[in-house]
């Protein structure tokens, strides 16, 4: 066991998605993630990755199980309570980076301070320097649409750690980008966890990507099929 | 938000601008009826009133028909000196109207008989403005004006004699002749066709009544205060049968015509107000099917469902905010042009029949009125634009993101 505190506690979680054929994206899964890790989630299409990243980045409900961060159940909050949740405890990073189109790289980074009522300067002035530790500062003013596919998702990281949130949520990070710029975007996600202990947990069923994290959780037909650490 | 709403609303730049361009053409239409039936309501207004009605009258409480009053006031002296006294009243003379026979040496009939003081009347009512031929009346002659078409059927000119007849004080017939001084042409059938104006002294003379009138009417500095300055006139007058009156009581079928054409107004209004609404409801519900991975992005970030809600309300309220802009400064280019080249309406020869009524419409604007149709286009706007954003508050954030 870790000597790490427990930040995730995911019990006995069922995901049945309704409808005729009510498929069962997830089976009764315990999964726990502790502060500081920089985990993968593996698995084939259907394993159910995506639908455990929603679940623990609260963006669904488990329909049976809970989930928790530091002991609180946050499963049964209601969607605005859940909205705040997310704002104060959590970053996401999208594989299509869903930046917002008609803002700038440093508005887009500058949004959850928004939502979160920072003033306008210091917002500025920390999504700046979240900026400058995805070494983009200098495309701070540019649309993402005058940006490469890379650029963006690195806007993207820069969204999602702006708000110093505990855990980052990454559902396939690197699948819409070549290999090379998918290892550097690894590289920045890997210094940004050793640098500021940021706690990432990504999805992936890329051999090389999954290479880079220090534990892989394994699924298959959404139950637990390994969990192994990695020394690195 | 207000800096992403608008972002948002010039996303698709030219959905937006055909939605703001409708919103603008909507508030101008509703401004420009607007302007149109209160300009014609004004003139109506100031026609009837300032062709024969006046602003207040007293008169007798006892006639039977107001617009026609036909019993006489013994002693107006006590009313004139109210008249005098109040501020508010810019002019205000005695009269006597009666129907009477007035006959040529080849022809005779029925007519309405105006006897005025020609001095006060000249700014009392606007009548001496329309003698085309001749002149006004001598407060102490025997002169007659009537309409040329009267004048026709009389088969009479200038300077040639009628005579007119009518009841005098002790049940007899009185009789004067009256010799054409002047002939006018207003346009209107039932002024150049049945209506004459005499002296008033004439008149009094000819029914054995000196001094006597059967009403004294008067033209106020603000016609919107009529109604109270009738009401204090009428609460100084002395206890009796005469009372005053504002052209209101006198004129109703102005009040009906008016009440018709708010009524048009009014349904034109909401047809124009639902055009809006559903140009908003169209493009907000296709901008939320668009963005549907967005909202979800956007409340995946921390943004509360009611936060997505008020993006929505704001993007709209860019929306009316530009599209009511575009129709105000539309509206009122409109409303300027016909304000001062006026706008030819064939409504004018309809009316025409009852009054001197000019077939040009000169346009005026009513603030008040179309401040409250750009705030409705206003508010319609934003409540066409509260299911979507309902909607859009509703999304699951994992559902929304799974949205292609």
């Amino acid at each position: 066991m870790s000597s790490r505190p427990k930040l995730v506690e995911v019990k006995g979680v069922h995901k049945i998605y309704p409808g005729g054929s009510k498929v069962a994206a997830l089976n009764g899964l315990d999964l726990t993630i502790e502060r500081g890790e920089f985990s993968a989630l593996a698995g084939p299409s259907g394993s159910g990755k995506s639908t455990l990243l929603n679940l623990i980045g609260t963006l669904d409900r488990p329909t049976k199980g809970t989930v928790s961060y530091d002991g609180r159940v946050v499963s049964s909050l209601d969607a605005e309570e859940l909205s705040d949740f997310r704002l104060a405890s959590l970053g996401f990073i999208f594989q299509a980076y869903n930046l917002i189109p008609v803002l700038t790289a440093v508005e887009n980074v500058e949004y959850p301070l928004v939502l979160r009522g920072v003033e306008a300067g210091e917002r500025r002035r920390l999504a700046l320097e979240a900026l400058e530790w995805v070494a983009l500062t200098e495309y701070a003013e540019r649309r993402p649409d005058l940006l490469s596919g890379g650029q963006q998702q690195r806007v993207a990281v820069a969204r999602a750690i702006v708000t110093r949130p505990s855990l980052v949520l990454a559902d396939e990070p690197t699948a819409n980008l070549d290999s090379k710029t998918g290892a550097q975007l690894l590289d920045l996600m890997q210094g940004l966890n050793k640098d500021h202990g940021i706690t990432f947990l990504f999805s992936s069923h890329d051999g090389a990507v999954l290479e880079r994290a220090r534990r892989v959780v394994r699924l298959q037909d959404g139950a637990l099929l390994a969990d192994e650490a990695r020394a690195r | 938000m207000l800096r992403l709403a608008w972002r948002n609303v010039w996303r698709n730049r030219r959905r937006s601008l055909i939605n703001v361009a409708a919103m603008g053409f909507g508030l101008a239409a509703i401004m420009f009826g607007q302007s149109l039936i209160i300009s014609l309501q004004k003139q109506l207004i100031e026609k009837a009133t300032g062709s024969i009605t006046g602003h207040v009258r007293v008169q007798r409480s006892d006639v039977d028909e107001s617009k026609f009053p036909d019993k006489f006031i013994a002693d107006p002296e006590p009313a004139a000196k109210i008249l005098d006294a109040d501020p508010r009243v810019a002019v205000w003379g005695k009269r006597i109207q009666l129907t009477g026979l007035i006959s040529s040496p080849t022809n005779s009939f029925g007519a309405l008989i105006c006897a005025v003081d020609p001095d006060k009347e000249k700014t009392l009512t606007d009548m001496s403005t329309y003698i085309k031929e001749g002149t006004y009346l001598d407060p102490n002659g025997k002169g007659i004006v009537m309409g040329r078409k009267i004048a026709g059927r009389l088969d009479v000119r200038l300077g040639e004699k009628v005579v007119i007849m009518g009841q005098a004080a002790d049940g007899s017939m009185g009789a004067e002749a009256f010799r054409v001084v002047g002939l006018h042409e207003t346009g209107s059938e039932s002024f150049d066709g049945q209506i004459v104006w005499v002296p008033l002294k004439a008149m009094q003379e000819m029914l054995g009544r000196p001094g006597q009138v059967n009403q004294l009417a008067a033209r106020v500095k603000d016609i919107d205060e009529a109604d109270a300055v009738a009401a204090d006139i009428d609460g100084l007058l002395p206890k009796g049968n005469v009372r005053a009156i504002s052209w209101k009581s006198i004129d109703r079928e102005i009040i009906s015509i008016q009440a018709f054409q708010d009524g048009i107004l009014s349904v034109v209004l909401v047809i124009v107000f639902l055009i809006v609404a559903l140009g908003i409801l169209n493009t907000q519900l296709m901008s939320l099917f668009e963005r549907v991975r967005e909202f979800g992005v956007l409340m995946a970030i921390g943004a509360r469902p009611r936060w997505v809600v008020r993006l929505i309300l704001a993007e709209s309220l860019v929306l009316g905010s530009v599209g009511t802009l575009i129709g105000l400064v539309m509206g009122s280019i409109l409303i300027a042009h016909f304000g001062r080249f006026g706008l030819p309406l064939p409504v004018g020869k309809a009316f025409a029949y009852f009054l001197p009524f000019p077939t040009v419409i000169y346009m005026v604007p009513s603030w008040r009125m179309h401040a409250i149709a750009c705030v409705s286009v206003f508010v319609v706007t934003l409540l066409a634009s509260l299911p979507p954003a309902l909607r859009a508050g509703r999304l699951k954030p994992a559902e929304a993101l799974r949205h292609v």
